[in-house]
C-alpha cells in the first residue's frame, strides 16, 4: 500500500503524536492536533471516530483456572498417547533395539504389574457428598457426575461406563463408526448413539431421564425398552417393576446439573430424599404430615447450609442438623 | 507472549515435543475458549471443539504449512471448526445465519470495566449499545480490544480485508458515539426537568 493511497483515518490510528493526542498525554502534540482541528472543521467526524478506534472499549477480562486446563489437557494428551505408540512402532528400529524395547516392558511388567500399564487399567471418578464435576471423556462425550456418585470405565474401552449414583451424559456421537455409548447400572445398561440423557441409581432402583436423541434400555431380566425424550423410565433388578412417566417440565429433573434443584409439586418427602442421597444425610420428619407438603421452585445445591435454609423458607420449616441427621419441625 | 518467543514454541511443537504442544495449549486455552463462547454461546459445543482442534493441530502438525503468527493462526483456525460444528449441528446456511441466529457476540455488563476512556456512560448502558451493533461489528469489537488482535489480524481471522475491518470499526463507533450523546443528552434532560 503506497502512502497517497491511504485514507485519513488509517494514518491518524497509526500516528504516534495523533495516538498520544486521543489518550491525552503530550501537551505538545495535544497542542499541535487542537490547532490541526480547528483548520480542519470538516475533518471532525474521521478524527473522532479515530479516536474511538484508538481508545477502544476496555474489558475485564474472564480466564478459566488452572485446574480446569490441566484436566482439558490431560484429556487431549491421553488421546494422542496411543497414536504415538503406533508412529514409535511404525520408525524403521533395528532389531537390538527393538530387543530394548521389549526388555524394558518385561522389567516394568515385573516389576510394576499390570495395574501400572496403560492398557487393562480403569478409570474412576468420585464424587464426595455435596460435589458436583464436569468430566469429559475421552471419546469427547461429557458428564456431569452428581454428589456421592462414581463412574468408570477401562481405558480400553472408554464408552463403557459403569455408574453409580447420579448422571447426567452428553454423548458424543460417532458417525463415522457408529460405536456405540453404554452406561451400566446394577439394574440395567442403556445403549446409545449420540444423546443426552439423566440416569439415577439411588433407591435400589435406575432412573433414566432422556432429553434428546433416542436411547434403548436392556433390563436386567432380558427385555429392551426404546425410549423417547421426555420419557423417564424407572427400573428395579429386585421387585422388577417398570415404571413409565413422561416429563413435562423436561428440566425439571436433570436442572441439578446447573447447580439447581428444580421441583415440581414434589413432596417434601421426596425432596429430602434427594439431599439424603447428595450429602449422605438422614431425615427425621418430627411433624409426620409434613413429609406430604408440597414444594414448587428451585433450590440451589452446592452448599448444604443454603439448600436447607432455602427449604425453610419455601415450606415455613424448621430443619436442625444434629449428628449427620435432619430434623424438620413446623415452624 | 511475543511473537519472537512463540516460533521457536511452535517449531518444537511441530517437531512433536510434548512440552511445545502442552505450552501452547495453556498459553492460548482461556483465549481460544472465550472466543469460542462467544461464537457458539455453548460451553459443551466449545469445549468439544477445543479438544477436538488441539487434537487436530497435533496429529497434522506436520502439514501445518508456514505460521507467521501463531495467535491469529490459532483463531483463524479454531473460528473454523466452531462455526463448522455449529452449521452441521443447526443446519445453518451461512455464517451470517450462524451467528446472527445464534446471538453471538453478544456482552454482559460484568465483562466491561467501570472505567472506559471513551465515555463516562454507565457499564449498562454501554453494553446495550454494544449489542444493538451488528453481529459482525461485534465480532471485530471483540478480536481487536479483548482478544487484542491488530486490525490486520482481525481481518485475517474473520477472513475480510484490512479495509473492511477499519470501515466496521468506524461504522461501529460513529453509531456508538451519537448513541452515547444522545443518551447523555436524554439523561441531561431528565434531571433539569426534575428539578
Amino acid at each position: 500500500m503506497s502512502k497517497k493511497d491511504l485514507s485519513l483515518l488509517e494514518i491518524l490510528i497509526d500516528d504516534a503524536s495523533f495516538i498520544n493526542w486521543a489518550k491525552n498525554q503530550n501537551q505538545n502534540d495535544v497542542a499541535f492536533w487542537n490547532h490541526w482541528i480547528e483548520k480542519h472543521p470538516d475533518q471532525l467526524e474521521t478524527i473522532f471516530n479515530a479516536k474511538a478506534i484508538i481508545l477502544g472499549i476496555q474489558f475485564d477480562k474472564t480466564t478459566i483456572s488452572d485446574n480446569k486446563i490441566e484436566r482439558e489437557l490431560d484429556l487431549v494428551l491421553a488421546q494422542i498417547e496411543p497414536e504415538k505408540n503406533i508412529s514409535q512402532s511404525e520408525n524403521p528400529i533395528t532389531k537390538t533395539a527393538k530387543y530394548i524395547v521389549m526388555a524394558t516392558a518385561l522389567i516394568l511388567i515385573v516389576t510394576f504389574g499390570y495395574n501400572f500399564l496403560p492398557f487393562n487399567s480403569t478409570i474412576t471418578h468420585k464424587t464426595v457428598f455435596g460435589e458436583i464435576i464436569d468430566l469429559k471423556l475421552p471419546d469427547g462425550t461429557s458428564v456431569v457426575l452428581n454428589g456421592n456418585s462414581q463412574i468408570s470405565y477401562n481405558k480400553k474401552t472408554p464408552r463403557i461406563i459403569n455408574l453409580s449414583g447420579e448422571a447426567y451424559f452428553k454423548v458424543k456421537s460417532i458417525p463415522s463408526t457408529k460405536a456405540k455409548f453404554w452406561v451400566n447400572t446394577n439394574d440395567l445398561k442403556v445403549e446409545v448413539f449420540g444423546t443426552q440423557f439423566h440416569v439415577n441409581t439411588r433407591n435400589d432402583k435406575t432412573g433414566v431421564l432422556l432429553d434428546e436423541g433416542s436411547i434403548e434400555l436392556l433390563l436386567s431380566n432380558g427385555t429392551t425398552k426404546k425410549m423417547v425424550p421426555g420419557e423417564l423410565v424407572s427400573y428395579s433388578k429386585n421387585d422388577k417393576e417398570i415404571t413409565h412417566n413422561k416429563v413435562t417440565q423436561e428440566l425439571s429433573y436433570s436442572l441439578w446439573r446447573e447447580g439447581t434443584y428444580i421441583f415440581n409439586n414434589t413432596s417434601v418427602y421426596e425432596v429430602m430424599q434427594n439431599i439424603e442421597h447428595a450429602y449422605g444425610m438422614k431425615t427425621e420428619f418430627i411433624d409426620e404430615e409434613l413429609k406430604n407438603q408440597k414444594l414448587t421452585g428451585g433450590i440451589p445445591n452446592q452448599n448444604l447450609k443454603i439448600c436447607l435454609s432455602a427449604i425453610e423458607k419455601s415450606t415455613g420449616t424448621r430443619i436442625v442438623l444434629k449428628d449427620k441427621k435432619l430434623l424438620m419441625f413446623k415452624n | 507472549m511475543s511473537i519472537s518467543s512463540e516460533k521457536p514454541l511452535w517449531q518444537l511443537f511441530i517437531e512433536g515435543d510434548k512440552n511445545a504442544f502442552s505450552s501452547l495449549f495453556k498459553t492460548y486455552y482461556s483465549q481460544l475458549y472465550n472466543y469460542g463462547i462467544k461464537i457458539s454461546s455453548d460451553q459443551f459445543v466449545t469445549e468439544d471443539c477445543l479438544q477436538s482442534f488441539f487434537l487436530y493441530l497435533h496429529k497434522n502438525r506436520k502439514n501445518l504449512g508456514e505460521v507467521n503468527n501463531v495467535k491469529s493462526y490459532l483463531f483463524i483456525s479454531f473460528r473454523r471448526v466452531v462455526l463448522k460444528s455449529l452449521k452441521k449441528e443447526r443446519q445453518f446456511s451461512s455464517y451470517e445465519e450462524t451467528i446472527e441466529s445464534n446471538q453471538s457476540f453478544g456482552f454482559s455488563p460484568e465483562e466491561l470495566k467501570i472505567e472506559q476512556e471513551i465515555s463516562n456512560t454507565k457499564t449498562t448502558t454501554l453494553v446495550i449499545l454494544l449489542n444493538s451493533l451488528s453481529a459482525r461489528q461485534r465480532e471485530v469489537v471483540y478480536l481487536k480490544y479483548y482478544s487484542e488482535l491488530s486490525i490486520k489480524d482481525t481481518a485475517e481471522v474473520m477472513d475480510i480485508s484490512y479495509q473492511s475491518v477499519l470501515n466496521t470499526l468506524q461504522k461501529a463507533f460513529s453509531k456508538l458515539r451519537s448513541e452515547i450523546l444522545d443518551h447523555e443528552i436524554s439523561a441531561v434532560l431528565q434531571k433539569t426537568s426534575k428539578k
